[in-house]
Formats: structure tokens, sequence, C-alpha cells
């Protein structure tokens, strides 16, 4: 340990003087108009700071997590530690020959084409299969429109997919991304598929394997490209010069050609040989990159973007309150919660259900909508039962999970019938 | 939009009635001191005999995993509609309550959570996780596999890098587990990903690593491979158990200091590759739009930052006199690497002093700092300002605001300022022009 503690000390001396020229001094001879305020600051023994002398502004220097560093640019702009003598930073390693250990089993070709799903910006990876922007339409009207809206457009909470002007500016920025709210009623960037997604094989990827929401993974391949056709569509996207109209059919190869408006607005490069080393070399240059701050220690100025107006105090406008559960930080018994009056099939509905039966947002009858259930009920209570067993419309087989047995649907059912009856 | 700072006004920040606890302490206190010794009113807590002394106790093993004290119920994780879609609770966030903790490890219930297909509920004995790609060899192990392989445990913090997001624009909650608590610290447990990747050899034409996550969202990332060389793990327990479902069940990857998002819960799949995918949250999302119109991607590593978290809107000093010498504490952390040290304003932002920090100080872990204060009932604009071994200082709101803008969502670390008003009450503000 004596051998650890001496290492890092050396090293932590070493380490800490160029921390010490971070220490600004903010010094430049306006004089202070401070009042009661600052006169509250203690300037601490350990601190040491000096009022007006510059060159006298010293830092204890602290050996605590001091650590030997062997890059001072990994690849995120942070440090890389020493690792030597079975010591790593704090802790000890093991330093046993580890070399031969080695469990598991090699993968099946079967079972890494089964995972291996995910494809590359070119294309690699994209099934067989193919997909009309008509059927997309029909599909993403059933299974799509309840959460993202009409067209893609959006509308209930959850992300809009179309829509946002595309138009770039001279320099070929997507000009409503240089939106900034800087003062409240100004408009936000907006982030759609057409004016933020780089690439459009993630969209086909995302669907396959997220999509839809309840029920992820239920879709074909082909079924995936028409519903990746209809969205492209909806925010205009041709390809290859070929606008996207109802008849086009989209494919893997169709898909590999795709450019999406704003394919070139991210930045460091990531792409080629070089990505990872142009990473790097941009998060080596947090300050210009990032932002960075100064340790100015005394009469610290603080402007804004304009380089001169000094910052002020803002306070909260519109406070959030809506938190659950509420606010507290009482020590007292908890209220006795009625779990046990709480039905089987409530707590089953509560799981399986509420997502798209809470309110009528997703263009499901909304639970104690007295009308709704009414106009439903018309239909016979068995069909109903029938149709939350097998599923209907955008509503899946079960709301989706398929480890409910039908007998539970059905007291599932008749709990939101109860729920949603005129009470006497 | 207020543009002045007056003490009165602060003064007179909206109260909140939350905290009727320590108003009745502050009552009592006042009271046990102000009063001369010979009259002070005998303590009823004292002069009886309790109830738990009178009674007998609960068999040693009423609850096989044990509980906390009921009277603990609000120490809980709390969330809010503005942290989901459309108040959908199965891709939403729930935060860590950072008023009530002590030490650098948060206990695994209070774990925040992020989710973005509901909580997945794995089966062990079904779990698989394959590495495939660009290696010499494939492999497909099963969790007990894994844990043959020798293990390593670190404590670091993890974040996602939304935490702190609600305020680009503006102060909005006024709670310290609103403002900063979409992050934890645990002791992680598992194996380091170079043990198993040397055995398999890596081809010299890989630069990337896919992770996935088995959950319904199939939550993707690219990972370079210098990181994942470096002290990427694979863990299975958080603080001496196994991990909990909401931290992803059986295994997780953890890619220390870097955005929690890229340490993949449910963990299913390893490609190496020579290309990154460009998954949907690599590109739709975790990535910082600037005021350029373009936005910053693969950004790896969260930036040193810190919090005051006592005093705070949820702890106050209104139990506080004249006088009195009373701690201040908080947390600092970096992804870059090791905190150095914490700096205190008392003033927002103009002066500063060194804090002391305390307790275990490691690379990539949550470091608390302390600054001991003589409290004198004078409105104050706390601030705290962390800096690493990196060379990494927090910025200020405006110094941050200069080169990103306001619309980045990700990787907010601005300097925090709580207003502490003549009552001692205390309120979320931010110094900005």
């Amino acid at each position: 340990m004596f051998k650890l503690d001496r290492k890092s000390m050396i090293n932590g001396t070493s380490a800490f003087a160029a921390s010490i020229l971070l220490l600004s001094g903010c010094m430049d001879g306006s004089a202070s108009n401070n009042d009661t305020s600052t006169k509250t600051v203690q300037v601490s023994k350990d601190g040491s700071v000096s009022n007006n002398d510059t060159s006298t502004k010293t830092v204890k220097v602290s050996t605590v997590g001091v650590y030997e560093i062997k890059n001072k640019t990994a690849i995120d702009g942070g440090v890389t530690y020493v690792k030597s003598d079975g010591i790593e930073t704090a802790y000890r390693y093991n330093q046993q020959n580890i070399k031969g250990v080695s469990f598991g089993r090699v993968a099946t070709a079967n079972e890494i084409k089964a995972w291996d799903l995910d494809a590359l910006p070119d294309g690699t990876g994209l099934p067989e299969g193919e997909g009309s922007v008509e059927d997309g339409d029909e599909l993403y009207e059933a299974q799509c429109a309840s959460c993202h809206g009409d067209f893609g457009g959006g509308g209930y909470g959850y992300p809009q997919l179309a829509g946002g002007n595309q138009d770039k500016d001279k320099n070929g920025i997507v000009i409503t991304l240089k939106n900034q709210r800087l003062e409240p009623g100004m408009d936000a960037p907006k982030r759609t598929i057409g004016t933020y997604w780089p690439v459009a094989t993630t969209l086909f990827t995302y669907i396959r394997d997220a999509m839809p929401y309840a029920t992820p993974k239920s879709l074909t391949s082909d079924q995936t490209y028409a519903i990746t056709a209809y969205i492209l569509a909806q925010n205009g996207i041709e390809i290859d010069g070929v606008e996207m109209d109802d008849e086009y059919v989209l494919n893997a190869e169709k898909l590999a050609k795709v450019v999406l408006p704003n394919r070139d607005g991210f930045y460091p490069n990531i792409d080629g040989p070089t990505g990872p080393a142009d990473v790097k070399a941009f998060f080596a240059d947090r300050a210009k990159n990032i932002g960075s701050g100064t340790r100015c220690m005394t009469d610290c100025k603080d402007p804004g973007m304009d380089g001169k107006t000094e910052a002020t105090v803002m306070k909260i406008g519109y406070e959030m309150k809506d938190v659950v559960p509420a606010y507290s930080t009482v020590r007292d018994l908890p209220p006795e919660i009625e779990n046990s009056l709480i039905s089987k099939a409530e707590k089953q509905y509560n799981e399986s259900c509420k997502l798209c039966h809470a309110t009528d947002n997703m263009g499901a009858p909304a639970l104690g909508d007295i009308d709704a259930w009414h106009e439903l009920m018309l239909k016979g209570k068995d069909k109903v039962v029938y149709n939350a067993i097998h599923g209907m419309g955008g509503m899946p087989a079960k709301g989706g999970n398929a480890d409910l047995i039908d007998s539970d649907v059905k007291l599932i059912v008749e709990f939101m019938i109860d729920s949603s009856k005129k009470k006497h | 939009m207020n543009k002045e700072f007056q003490t009165e006004e602060l003064a007179s920040v909206s109260r909140r009635n939350f905290f009727k606890r320590t108003a009745t302490v502050s009552v009592a206190a006042a009271a046990t001191i102000l009063t001369p010794a010979t009259v002070l009113a005998d303590d009823e807590n004292i002069m009886h005999h309790t109830k738990w002394g009178t009674t007998l106790g609960d068999e040693i093993n009423k609850n096989p995993y044990g509980v906390p004290s009921k009277y603990e119920h609000n120490v809980v994780r709390r969330t809010s509609a503005l942290m989901s879609s459309a108040g959908d609770m199965h891709a939403a966030i729930s935060m860590t309550p950072l008023h009530e903790l002590n030490g650098i490890i948060v206990p695994n219930g209070l774990h925040f959570t992020r989710t973005h297909n509901g909580v997945a509920h794995i089966d062990p004995t079904k779990w698989r996780l394959m590495i495939h790609g660009l290696v010499e060899k494939t492999i497909v192990l099963t969790l007990d596999q894994l844990k043959r392989y020798p293990s390593e445990s670190k404590v670091l913090f993890v974040e996602c890098p939304s935490n702190g997001a609600a305020e680009w624009k503006g102060p909005q909650f006024n709670s310290v587990q609103f403002v900063r608590g979409m992050m934890s610290c645990s002791e992680w447990t598992g194996v380091r990903l170079k043990t198993i990747i040397d055995e398999l050899g890596l081809k010299p034409e890989a630069k990337w690593m896919l992770a996935e996550g088995s959950d319904g969202s199939e939550m993707s990332r690219t990972l370079p491979i210098e990181k994942v060389l470096d002290d990427v793990m694979i863990v299975y327990a958080q603080n001496g158990e196994a991990l909990r479902d909401e931290q992803g069940y059986p295994v997780r990857l953890m890619a220390p200091g870097w955005e929690a998002n890229l340490c993949v819960k449910w963990l299913k799949r390893l490609e190496f590759g020579d290309k990154p995918w460009y998954a949907k949250e690599e590109t739709s999302k975790y990535t910082a739009l600037t005021a350029s119109g373009k936005a910053i991607q693969h950004f790896y590593a969260l930036e040193t930052n810190s919090i005051i978290t006592s005093p705070c809107p949820e702890v106050p000093w209104t139990d506080l006199k004249k006088g009195d010498l009373v701690e201040i504490e908080g947390l600092a952390w970096s992804g870059h690497g090791t905190i150095r040290g914490v700096d205190i304003s008392f003033d927002g932002g103009k002066n500063w002093v060194e804090a002391s920090l305390k307790g275990l100080v490691l690379p990539k872990a949550w470091t608390r700092f302390s600054y001991m204060h003589k409290y004198d009932g004078k409105p104050l604009l706390l601030q705290s300002r962390s800096y690493d071994d990196s060379d990494n200082v927090q910025p200020t709101v405006n110094q941050e605001k200069k080169v990103v803008g306001v619309e980045g969502v990700y990787h907010r670390n601005a300097i925090h300022t709580w207003a502490v008003n003549a009552k001692g009450e205390v309120n979320n503000v931010q110094i900005r022009s």
C-alpha cells in the first residue's frame, strides 16, 4: 500500500499543476459593485484566495482521488488510468493468469441469423421482402395512427414522424433545426424523420424490432417495408429521383438508396476509417466544442451570449408540480392502501389494457365512457369479449398480452363494462 | 422573467407547504434553546415508556428479505407526466430522491429508472448472451456460464444524459429530486468485457460494437472499440445482489462514466463491426442539437457536474437560527475521470471558496463534498462548481449556452443555483442572461 500512496502522490502533484492553470484571474480592474449578498462570503483557509494579486492564488494540493493517468485524451476526452502491479486507481485487480478461461459455446449459423437483424446504413442486413405505400397506409391507420397521429403528424404526445419544413439554408442546414427557444413563445426546432433523422435503415430496424409499441416484433418483413414506405412517403422522400406514390413498392435495395434531408446534420464524423479518430479529436477540444467552465475565484464576470450582458436571477415561471407520488419528506405511518379491494380483473386491466383504454386518445373506448360502452354493447357482450380475445382494428389480441387466458379476458371485459355503466 | 435580483423579492418567493415537519422541529428547537434551562418542559418522549420498549418485537425473520422502516415510506422514486410520452409510464423515467440519500451508494430500490418499453421481466434460465461479428470465434453464454468468468466490482455512477434537461430554458421543478435525480451510484459486479473478447479474438478491422437489449424496445447502441477494451463491463450484480428488473436483470452493459443509455439493460447481443450502426437511440434521440442547427452525435461521457443536496428545496434551512454552524453538503461526479475538487459560491458565482471532499474519491463515481457555513439568515445564491482530473471545469449556464444553445436536451452540466431566502427556504433559480 505504501508503494501506491507514494506513486499516487507523485503523480498527483504533477497532474495537479495542470489544473491550477485553470484558475483564471477574472481581475480585469472593474470594481465590484456587489452588495449584501457578497459580504456573506467567507474565504476559507484551505482556499487561501487572495484579494488582489493573481500571482499569489494557490489552492492547497490534495491527494484524495488522485490516480496515475496513462492517457489524457481517451476517445471521450477524458482520462485513461494506468493499470499495473495489480492496481488500477483505488482498486486492486486480479493479477493471476486468466488466459484460457473459457465457458459457453460457439453460436450456430441459425442462431446468429435469428438475432443479427440490425441493418447498417448501406443496407447490409436488410431482409428480403417488399411493401407498398398503399399497404403501409392501411397498416399504419390500424396499428400506428392511434399514437403517432394521422399521416405521422403526431398530436397525441408520442413522437411525430412526419411534417416540419425541410428547407435548408445556403450552408445546407435544415432551417427549423436552428430554432432556439431563448425566450418564451419562440418556435421549437422540429425533429421528425424528414427534418432530423440521418438514415432510413434505422426506421426499418426500429419498426421491425420495437413497434407496434404494445406488441413489438409482430410485423412481418413485408409489413415493415410497407409501413416504412408509407412513413417515408409522408415525409415527401424521393428515392433515386422517384416520388413515392401509393403504388410505390419499397424493398432492401431501394431503402438503402434513401438519402434523408438531414444526412449531414451530425458531428463529429463517425464514418469511414477515420471515424474513431475524428470522434477523439472532437472531444479533445471540449472548451470549443461542448463548452467548459473556468476556475475563476473572485470578482467573476459571467456575460451572456452577446458577450456583454451580465447574468441575473431567473425564477421558476411555471412550476411543474405534477409529480407522483406527491412531494413529502414527512416521517409518519403510510396511509392504509386497500389493495385487497382491487379485483384480479382490475389489476390485469391496469397491466394490459389501461395503456390504451384510460382515455379515448388512442381510439379505444375509454373506461368510464358510458356512451362509448353503451354503443359497444349493442353488439352483445359475447361479441365484445370475442373481439377482446381475438383482437379488432388497432386492438391486438388480448391487448397484446398473450399470457392472459380467455377466461381472464372475459373477467377484464366485465370489469370494464361494469366501470362504464351509469351509476345509480 | 425577473431580470433584477432583489433580496426582498427573494424572501417572498412562494411558500411550499410540504415542510411541515421541519416547521414543527423549528418551533421546538427555538423553545428549547431560547428558554432558560430551569423552565424547560420535560419531553414526553423521555418521561414515558415507549410502545416499542414495552412490547415484544417481531420475530427474527418476519421479513426474509428486509424492508425499510414503514416510517420511511416517503423516501421513494418519483416521476412526472413531463418525463413520459403523453403520461404513458412505459416509456418514462423515475427520479432518485437525492435529498434523502447518504454517502455514495444508492439503495437498489431507489435507483433511478428509464425504460423505453416498460420494465422487462426476464427468466434467467432462458436468458442468453451472444457475441459475434468481427471476432475469430463467436460465443453463446448462459447466465451461469457468464458468472464463471473472473469477476470485478466497481463503484460507478449511472446517469441519464437527460438529467437536468427540464432546465435548459429556465428553472422548472422546485426539487433536487427532479433537478438532478436521473442518476444513481452503485457498486456493480460483473465481467470485464475484455476478458471474454481476448479469449474470442477480436479481428483487427473491428472498430465498433453494437450492444442490444432484449426488452420490447430492443434498445441498441454503438460503442467504439477503444472504450470496449478499456473499462466496459458486463454486470449482473448491483450492491451485492442481482440487478433489479428495473436495472436490466439479469445482465446489463456497464460503460463507466458514459451515458446510462449506452449501458444497455436486459442485454442479449454484442456484435463487432467496422461501421457504426446508426441505431434509433443514437440518431433520432441521444444526439444534442446545437444552435448551429447541427447535432452532436456519439456524445459519450457525462461531463463533470455537481449539486448541493443540503440545503435544497426539500431540505431547507427553516429550522436554523442565526449563528448556527451548518454543513453544506452535495454530490460531484464526472464521466471523464475523478473529481479533483468542488468550489462553493454564496453570491451567485461572483466569488468562490473551496469545499472539502469527503469519503471515498473514486473515478467515475459520486463524490461527496462538504463546507461548514455559519448561518446568518441573509439571503444567498448558493452554487457548487466541480472540476476533474481531465481539467474539465463545470460551466456556468451562460458558458454552456454560448457553445451548445438551449435545445440540446442532453448532457446539461451547468452550475446549479439554490436561492436561500431570509426564512431559510430554498428555491430553484438560474443565474443567466
